[in-house]
């Protein structure tokens, strides 16, 4: 503890990189890049017609809301600690019902769209900061709770898929065409990360993540940046949800919980640290469509009726092996770090 | 620390677990005078026997939850445990395997993937949700894979048919002759051994130390790892017993019968009064969360609300019940 304390005021003003530093911050790339490569090659062989234009603009409608929901939650798990947003799923579902099937008639141009997800995510995601910051219950708890909340009443207002998307969105899940809004969406979503990480307010919110007390006695006012933090995610939740809604072309009051778990996974896989301030934006984009490659490349495998089950089967073993591979690299990592702690301790 | 800090933090604690357990129980009562009151029936026999009987499933499922969460974990694959038993079991019945090596197998196996779970979780802390999710939903996958190959006896929408055995199906059964079914009997057995063990050995005075603080507890020669494998092995078996249980009550292997109970046994958990932070609680506060779940479930039916919306009303009871009682510190009181 002493010791990284002490090394705080040095890494925040950004001298040169040792080795060492550059390793421990790409080493968490390590785990969804090779497996990226690994599933890239498969579906490749397996199913050619991804490289094809009309192949790749369905990967990324398909990919899509899973990644951009998985950089949404990587603002929460970087505010630590423990910030998985278990809400994530039913939240996208919930504005997803909400653009299908309340938005009225003059609002159903893009404009307004875009404005009115945004707008819902964030205030979700603002009202869970607040629970989290003010009452002080930890982040699993409250997005637990407002799971429960919004998968339940996202299957009170429709209890059946239903509904239909206006058009200019619906035709978003065709995929005909690899330059499409859907690509520019995307382009302008990363845009915007890479934007928003460059702030004060994004710094404040990694210094809270690794250590909130130090972020506290350094002036970091800690309510507002954690109302930051959800923020963040809310926005990209909301895009993440138009994105859904091209994809399926209508509401569906079913995918909270498979999304939830979808994109905890993804940001898992991404290397994702869940104690806080350390998760990269590029890690969950990789785990994300890590998570979509490995739905493609089992379809290009016959199971038959068996199908779903070897997708969970699958799923889980992908996950629980990432983690492994994950930890056995920053043991090795951080064995060196450890002993100079331990010494120190002494 | 000096020791009056370590008894006033002890004296705090106590404070603490009386003062849930008084809490849980106002709840409790309050609903159910709301329920007798507002509802026809409420009060019969008949229906506080079928209540217990439900109460027995999420109660035995949330022995497991409880104790992950007493050293500071969680465990999200008794749903998928639930469901992988419930369909498995079913399996070695339409094989033709004896009832009693069935169970045996299904409880030993659970508490091999229990064990594997814990053992991935400890080695780095904070990742047992995902672990556990991970694990879970695998074996969920495996166990339907198996049960679907070979022969006619396949599943067909995570259905399995087949015929369960008569002392099975007889320990959820109201008609027996102590006057409750033999599945809360076995619960409430199940309940006093977890809080004597809990109580009075090693063992369960280790978990706590292992919540309260994991650093003086290895100090202190608590093996770390193999409480965490210890814990996640008894929460697979647990969960797999009320798969057997939830068989016995439904007559039919289903794989998504364990699914309200991904999330209920946390909440119930919560809502009894164990922090999710470790060290503090006990099974005793869960089976106050354990009942009023179950009582706010036959008051929502009885208002005929939906499945959804009792899941939506578990939700927004959780955050004031978490926020009276378990909140963390400002940072400002930590430095």
């Amino acid at each position: 503890m002493i010791a990284s304390d002490a090394q705080l005021p040095q890494r925040a003003g950004r001298p040169h990189l040792s080795f060492g530093d550059v390793f421990a911050r790409e080493k968490t790339l390590v785990t969804p890049g090779s497996l990226f490569i690994v599933l890239f090659v498969m579906a490749a062989i397996r199913g050619p017609h991804l490289l094809s234009s009309d192949g790749l603009a369905g990967a990324l409608i398909g990919a899509g809301p899973l990644v951009i929901a998985t950089m949404a939650i990587t603002a929460i798990a970087i505010a630590g600690p423990a910030g998985v947003d278990l809400s994530v799923g039913p939240v996208m579902t919930f504005i997803n019902i909400e653009l299908v099937l309340k938005v009225p008639d003059p609002l159903r141009g893009p404009v307004a769209f875009f404005a009115i997800a945004i707008g819902i995510g964030i205030a979700l995601q603002v009202a869970m900061a607040t629970l989290v910051a003010v009452l002080r219950v930890s982040t699993v708890v409250v997005t637990l709770a407002v799971y429960l909340i919004v998968d339940g009443l996202n299957t009170v207002i429709l209890p059946q898929p239903g509904g239909e998307a206006p058009s200019w969105l619906a035709n978003w899940g065709a995929g005909s065409h690899v330059f499409s809004p859907v690509l520019y969406v995307l382009l302008a979503t990363f845009a915007l990360w890479a934007l928003i990480s460059r702030t004060t307010l994004f710094r404040n919110i990694r210094l809270m993540g690794a250590n909130d007390r130090t972020a506290f006695v350094s002036g970091v006012r800690l309510i507002p940046t954690r109302l930051g933090a959800h923020a963040i995610a809310g926005i990209f939740v909301g895009i993440a949800s138009i994105m859904y809604t091209g994809l399926i072309g209508s509401a569906d009051p079913t995918a909270g919980q498979s999304f939830t778990l979808s994109t905890v996974t993804a940001l898992v896989i991404g290397g994702a640290s869940l104690a806080g301030g350390r998760a990269r934006a590029l890690g969950s984009v990789l785990g994300a469509v890590d998570m979509w490659l490995i739905s493609y490349v089992l379809t290009t495998i016959n199971f038959g009726l068996n199908a779903s089950y070897w997708v969970q089967l699958t799923t889980g073993a992908v996950l629980v092996l990432a983690l492994l591979a994950g930890g056995v690299l920053s043991d090795l990592a951080g064995l060196r770090q450890n002993r100079a702690q331990a010494r120190a301790h002494i | 620390m000096s020791s009056v800090n370590v008894s006033l933090t002890d004296a705090r604690a106590v404070v603490t677990q009386y003062r849930n357990l008084a809490m849980s129980g106002v709840v409790l009562v309050g609903l159910v005078i709301f329920g007798a009151t507002t509802i026809d029936g409420f009060w019969s026999l008949l229906n506080l026997r079928q209540n217990l009987v439900f109460a027995s499933f999420l109660g035995i499922a949330s022995i497991g939850q409880t104790l992950c969460a007493l050293i500071g974990g969680l465990d999200l694959s008794i749903a998928f445990v639930i469901g992988a038993a419930n369909i498995g079991i079913v399996k070695f019945f339409n094989l033709g395997w004896s009832s009693a090596l069935a169970v045996l197998v299904i409880l030993c196996a659970a508490a091999g993937v229990g064990a594997l779970s814990g053992l991935i979780s400890s080695r780095q802390r904070g990742q047992d949700l995902v672990v556990t999710l991970g694990v879970g939903t695998a074996l969920l996958g495996l166990v339907q894979i198996a049960v679907s190959s070979g022969g006619n006896s396949g599943v067909s929408g995570g259905m399995i048919m087949g015929t369960v055995p008569k002392w099975i199906t007889n320990l959820t059964s109201l008609d027996s002759a102590i006057g409750f079914a033999p599945s809360v009997v076995l619960w409430a057995v199940l309940a006093a051994i977890t809080m004597l063990l809990l109580r009075r050995t090693w063992v369960g005075r280790g978990l706590y130390a292992l919540g309260g603080n994991q650093t003086a507890a290895e100090r202190v020669l608590i093996p770390r790892r193999w409480m965490w494998i210890l814990v996640y092995a008894v929460s697979a078996v647990t969960a797999a017993s009320a798969g057997i249980l939830l068989l016995g009550f439904t007559g039919g292997g289903y794989a998504a019968v364990g699914n309200p109970y991904l999330f209920t046994t946390i909440a119930a958990v919560l809502i009894g009064g164990t922090s999710l932070v470790g060290g503090q609680g006990g099974y005793g506060l869960t089976m106050m969360g354990v009942l009023i779940l179950t009582v706010l479930q036959t008051i929502l039916s009885g208002y005929s609300l939906s499945y959804s919306a009792q899941e939506a009303i578990y939700g927004a009871l959780i955050i004031p019940m978490v926020a009276l009682y378990a909140r963390s510190p400002h940072p400002r009181t930590l430095v």
